[in-house]
């Protein structure tokens, strides 16, 4: 084994610096999940609405539709709004595939994959449906998978 | 002989092979990869007929050894492992073709097997992997190698940001007389587009791959 100093050197650090990122990265996964049950929780609170309101969550639960231009203008066509949380969805490869696979679907008009919230934004052509199942049946091609689906107004994050 | 490698050469440079990126794609996805580190160029490309495995063309050269191998390439997920905020693989990959010497390598062509597994496990700031792969290619090679990376995103990118990791790979191959080695690397990616470029600090070698996905 040869190893120079110098390669030793960069393994120390790396060493080093791993812990300190996952660590964070741990407190950012607790706060997330904190933030969740708040939401759950404490729905009837203002301060947690405005809270849900600036992350893209909804006290109603889970992520909302994301307003892009694509799904502005689907939506004023008319089309069903439909947000499904999907599992799995890390790194812009995840997206491309939902892209890919969903946005060949004649149903639909408009999508996004929000990486930050987790969550597949569709809107689908005034008049057309797409079911829970069939939504499970893409995210599987693409290579993921769905946990939930919400539509219409839960989708837009508005309380019923 | 000498065109064959002068265009395989070229094919690696444009693309060339592992476990950078997904090894298997969407339903319907092709890919091109390609990898050059200090010891191999490759290229490869595959297409995805379903979520859990896909089909490709591999070629791959052999700088140190002077041959070059063709083969195909299937590569089997095993397992996905899913979480709001992590994902992890653990895939299969193997190929069976023909080993050619080339250059002035006078050997006749043998028959080139290997195969290995890969692993993988992400969040949007954190990743591992690890992949192996023993090759059998007569009397040009019987080759076992090991790779084992760890990196971070310093920021977390969005849907078709440019997104960015530091990467650290430490590869071990028994046969070399480096047998490990150490290659920092930095990694870009943005839409359908994964670039790697990196420096072996040990064997001072480049390190350049790329994944396009399509």
């Amino acid at each position: 084994m040869n190893l120079p100093i110098k390669n030793i050197a960069i393994i120390t650090a790396l060493c080093f610096c791993l812990p300190a990122t996952a660590q964070e990265h741990h407190d950012h996964g607790n706060h997330a999940e904190h933030d969740m049950h708040e939401h759950h929780d404490h729905d009837h609170q203002a301060t947690d609405s405005d809270h849900a309101a600036h992350d893209g969550d909804q006290a109603t639960g889970g992520p909302v539709l994301t307003r892009t231009e694509d799904i502005e203008s689907a939506l004023a066509d008319g089309g069903e709004p439909i947000v499904a949380d999907v599992l799995g969805v890390v790194c812009d490869f995840c997206a491309l595939a939902m892209n890919k696979i969903f946005g060949k679907r004649e149903e639909v008009a408009a999508i996004y994959v929000d990486l930050d919230t987790k969550a597949l934004s569709l809107v689908l052509v005034p008049g057309a449906s797409m079911s829970d199942q069939t939504i499970a049946d893409l995210a599987v091609q693409a290579g993921y998978r769905i946990a939930d689906v919400r539509r219409g107004d839960e989708a837009l994050g508005i309380a019923s | 002989m000498t065109v064959r490698p002068a265009l395989l050469i070229t094919l690696a440079c444009l693309a060339s092979t592992t476990a950078i990126g997904r090894p298997v794609s969407y339903v319907g996805g092709w890919t091109v990869i390609g990898e050059s580190d200090r010891q191999s160029s490759s290229a490869l490309v595959h297409y995805t007929p379903s979520p859990n495995m896909s089909l490709g063309f591999k070629t791959e050269v052999n700088r140190d050894s002077d041959f070059a191998i063709y083969s195909v390439h299937p590569t089997l997920l095993a397992k996905r492992w899913f979480g709001a905020d992590y994902q992890g693989n653990l895939y299969f990959h193997g190929g069976i073709g023909v080993a050619s010497g080339i250059h002035d390598n006078p050997g006749s062509d043998q028959l080139a097997i290997y195969g290995g597994v890969m692993a993988d496990w992400e969040t949007r700031s954190l990743f591992v992997s690890y992949r192996n792969r023993y090759l059998e290619a007569g009397h040009y090679a019987g080759q076992f190698m090991q790779a084992f990376r760890a990196g971070f995103a310093p920021y977390e990118g969005d849907s078709g940001d440019l997104h960015t990791w530091l990467i650290l790979e430490i590869d071990h191959r028994p046969s070399d007389p480096d047998s490990v080695t150490a290659t920092p690397l930095v990694r870009f990616f943005k839409g359908p587009l994964l670039v790697e470029a990196g420096y072996n600090l040990t064997v001072n070698q480049p390190l350049f791959n790329f994944t396009y996905r399509f």
